[in-house]
């Protein structure tokens, strides 16, 4: 009767992979959160994240604190350093006071980024620096040459 | 009769309205060969003991016949006694049943003769056990998650860990009693569009194997109909600890049906 959330039964060694972990608005998490899972961040998170998942932080969320992520999609507030695995989405609402590595990037026109930003990794492991950002976007508060950066 | 199957009336049932209601059941029970020994809850008598002595006596499922509350007094220490538990609802609340696919009344019998038996987890608060939830309504207490973080929801938001699901509201919500997690669901209302002139909620979900309620101020703390008072609550889960008879075709998260 209890199918599994997960296709199986209890074995034991659960994990929390596949179930979303939502912070909703009128939340404050503080110390140190991690996480399998999806996690959609729309309140607030003070101390250090990481999760082996899909980060969504909404446009209202306010995070002090280094984020690691799989992938990341930002609209709202970081402050601190952020590390994602895989793909980071940076949408025109988002602002990010801290150095950024990821491995591909798409910024929207409009979001702020105030930090170094590292994007893709070559086969010998170094990592290509770029200033990434839309054609309206800011980095450090001024005004840089756009660039959509998306190396693999 | 058949050995392996006893019985506990809750108080209530003594009434004469349910006589003819208990009497087709026992027929019923008796057709299907599951038919077992009867005690009866009274007010200055023991669950325990009582469900104690009938498992001595080698009752191997013990059948609850009442409604919700029935299972609600003995779920603090029945995953201890080590038997089968099955459940008859025969008035409301049946949220309980809903969530195990047990229909109410007699239907509840074809539930029980299929035996179709399941372990599931159990919740614990301190030291004693859970079924459903635990419930901090309206609280200024926060939730502190494997040791590692604090959860805290703005003012007069409200903290529910779930295990077999939410059975306080008209509709159940189920959750999963096999995942081996608990699931807390923290509510606030927050700024924003108003809708018949109340802001809307938000929900916060998280998943956690142990964590503590803490709070500053004394809190009453809701759980299976028991309620506890303090300042600090420890929880966790304990997987596979509980053999239920349960029915088919139940949802195991969101809003039963």
């Amino acid at each position: 009767m209890f199918n599994s959330k997960h296709g199986s039964s209890y074995d034991g060694k659960a994990s929390d992979e596949g179930a979303t972990t939502v912070i909703a608005r009128g939340v404050k998490v503080e110390g140190e959160f991690t996480s399998q899972s999806d996690v959609l961040i729309e309140g607030e998170v003070h101390g250090t994240f990481s999760t082996a998942g899909m980060l969504t932080v909404g446009s209202e969320a306010k995070i002090k604190a280094d984020v690691k992520a799989g992938s990341a999609m930002v609209s709202g507030t970081i402050e601190g350093n952020v590390i994602v695995t895989k793909h980071l989405d940076v949408k025109a609402t988002a602002k990010i006071m801290g150095d950024v590595t990821t491995e591909t990037v798409m910024i929207e026109s409009g979001a702020i980024l105030s930090g170094r930003m590292t994007v893709g990794v070559k086969p010998s492991g170094a990592a290509a620096t770029v200033a990434a950002e839309s054609p309206r976007g800011r980095i450090n508060g001024r005004e840089r040459v756009p660039v959509l950066a998306s190396e693999s | 009769m058949n050995p392996a199957f006893a019985y506990i009336y809750d108080d209530f049932l003594s009434d004469r309205r349910f006589e003819r209601e208990i009497s087709i059941l026992e027929t019923e029970l008796a057709s299907r060969g599951v038919e077992g020994q009867v005690a009866r809850l009274a007010m200055f008598r023991s669950a325990r003991e009582t469900i104690i002595d009938l498992a001595c006596a080698g009752a191997k499922n013990i059948v609850f016949v009442g409604n919700d509350k029935t299972v609600e007094k003995m779920m603090w220490f029945l995953p201890d006694v080590g038997v089968t538990v099955g459940y008859i609802p025969l008035t409301k609340p049946a949220h309980i049943g809903t969530l195990l696919g047990i229909p109410m009344g007699l239907s509840a019998v074809d539930v029980l003769a299929a035996r179709l038996v399941e372990t599931i987890d159990v919740g614990k608060l301190d030291d004693r056990y859970f079924l459903t939830e635990v419930i901090v309504p309206a609280t200024v207490a926060s939730l502190e998650v494997e040791g590692q973080y604090r959860v805290s929801p703005a003012v007069g938001g409200a903290i529910a860990v779930r295990n077999l699901g939410s059975v306080s509201g008209k509709i159940p919500v189920a959750a999963d009693p096999k995942d081996g997690w608990l699931e807390a669901i923290i509510q606030t209302r927050v700024n924003g569009d108003r809708w018949l002139g109340k802001s809307p909620l938000d929900e916060t979900t998280i998943r956690l194997k142990r964590g503590t309620i803490i709070s500053k101020e004394p809190i009453d703390v809701f759980m299976d109909g028991h309620t506890v008072n303090g300042f600090s609550f420890k929880l966790s889960i304990v997987p596979n600890k509980l053999k239920v008879i349960t029915g088919k075709g139940r949802e195991t998260s969101g809003r039963a049906t």
